[in-house]
């Protein structure tokens, strides 16, 4: 693996019917697993956050070794330089929509700039005129982006000195279609500029099309490709374009 | 009515709840939090208060509490004097009598706080302190309210524990049920009536407090969920 990489990952572990043994790092800025349900996809990023401690196997994260079961090392997750949100929105109830997005949020020493980031992230996530509603009566698709805004604003406002990886699993899964590109392109300037380097897990073509992102391909616990999604999903956009044509 | 017996269970009654949440809601916490057998013990040396008759418990720690043991022989040299007999003496017995009263809603309620929400709250840095502070704590308030009154009420309504370790002195150590005793001991009914009446206006109000409170009743958030 190149020592300049932002995530190193090499792990086994057994989690329901799968066996997951997987080794990849990651170089670009935006770089998405992909692959079917079931295929190991989420007990790999619950695995590089922290949720899971895998039977065997080594993490690095931005230079810090966060896991080795070797070196019996595992940091707790607040403690690693990753922020992340889950595929299920789960919102704090007690809080309004601009409380969640701002729970995560380190620069206590900076309020203004917090400020700031905080009304930049609800106006990329199309949540400003939500900013301070209770969380009880939002859609599902409204409570998804409150679920990714928290963790973007959380990896922004990190208080260590390296940049955070920002974990997103299915982050535009449940939006519709026209909403999610125009999300999808935001997201992905906006953590471009602020330089977070992001791992997400999809099993949508087009999404990562639009992110013109780099794909580890996972299928039954194993890597299988890695590559820019122009290679790697090819068959993908084959099957999806032949589709298009029988529905003409 | 005897006021002053009122007067000494209310502070009783509140000093056993304030010491009794401090000490419940980390253990409550940690017991929550795992599976192994220690966690079991003592979830079942908690209980023993509910099955145990209170003259036990007192029988104890009034010994306990004496000059014949080693724990006893410190505290009268850190008091001056036995606190059996005494308000802390009462207090120490009450916060044991009530222990599970505080621990087991606080354990349910910590329970049923899906995991999901502490993994969502490290997984954007909180510490598990702020975790359980902000994230764990505000949604098992249902049963910190319920651990708070069942605590409270229970303490009211203490007997046995009472008579075996703070005898029966007017001011120090007669609470209310104790002087309701001496009132039915002396033939005094109607006196006695108006006491028992005011526990149990006392007792039943406590716990319609529990049940119906529309913020109680809301904040287990299964109406939320059935609109949603």
């Amino acid at each position: 693996m190149s020592s300049d990489s932002l995530l190193e990952v090499k792990m086994r572990h057994r989690v329901g019917g799968i066996a997951l043994d997987v080794e990849f790092a990651l170089t670009q800025p935006w770089t998405v697993l992909f692959g079917p349900s079931g295929s190991g996809k989420t007990t790999v990023l619950r695995t590089i956050a922290g949720f899971v401690r895998p039977a065997e196997g080594r993490v690095v994260c931005a230079g810090r070794v966060v896991v080795d079961t070797k070196e019996k090392v595992f940091i707790p997750a607040h403690l690693r330089p990753v922020r992340s949100a889950a595929q299920a929105a789960r919102l704090f109830r007690n809080m309004t929509v601009e409380e969640n997005v701002a729970y995560g949020m380190a620069w206590e020493s900076h309020p203004d700039d917090t400020k700031q980031v905080l009304q930049e992230t609800l106006e990329w996530m199309r949540l400003t005129t939500l900013a301070s509603r209770k969380t009880d009566g939002l859609s599902g698709g409204e409570r998804q982006r409150v679920s990714v805004a928290r963790a973007v604003a959380a990896a922004i406002a990190y208080d260590g000195t390296e940049r955070p990886l920002l974990l997103l699993d299915e982050p535009f899964a449940g939006l519709d279609a026209v909403l999610r590109d125009e999300l999808v392109v935001m997201l992905r300037e906006c953590l471009r500029r602020w330089k977070i380097p992001v791992l997400s897990v999809s099993h949508d073509t087009g999404e990562c099309y639009l992110l013109g992102a780099e794909v580890i391909r996972i299928s039954e616990g194993q890597v299988v490709d890695q590559g820019p999604v122009e290679r790697v999903l090819v068959e993908e956009r084959q099957r999806m374009l032949e589709r298009l044509r029988v529905e003409r | 009515m005897d006021f002053e017996a009122l007067w000494l269970t209310l502070r009783l009654a509140a000093a056993t709840t304030a010491i009794l949440l401090l000490l419940a809601v980390p253990l409550a916490w940690w017991i929550a939090s795992g599976l192994g057998t220690m966690r079991a013990l003592v979830q079942a040396v908690v209980a023993l208060p509910l099955v145990l008759p209170p003259t036990v418990l007192g029988f104890y720690l009034l010994v306990a509490m004496g000059p014949l043991t080693a724990p006893g022989r410190l505290l009268i040299l850190l008091f001056g004097h036995t606190l059996a007999f005494s308000f802390t003496g009462l207090l120490i017995g009450s916060v044991l009598y009530s222990l599970p009263f505080a621990v087991q809603p606080l354990v349910a309620g910590f329970e049923a706080v899906d995991r999901g929400y502490i993994e969502v709250a490290a997984g954007l840095g909180a510490s598990p302190w702020r975790v359980f502070r902000t994230v764990v704590l505000p949604m098992a308030r249902t049963s910190l309210l319920t651990a708070t009154v069942l605590t409270f009420t229970h303490t009211v309504g203490e007997f046995g524990v009472v008579l075996m370790l703070g005898g029966n002195i007017p001011g120090a150590t007669r609470t209310l049920s104790i002087s309701l005793y001496d009132l039915v001991q002396d033939g005094n009914y109607a006196a006695a009536n108006r006491t028992a009446l005011a526990l149990v206006v006392f007792a039943a109000a406590a716990l319609a407090a529990i049940y119906l409170l529309p913020s109680v009743r809301r904040s287990d958030g299964r109406q939320a969920d059935v609109v949603r």
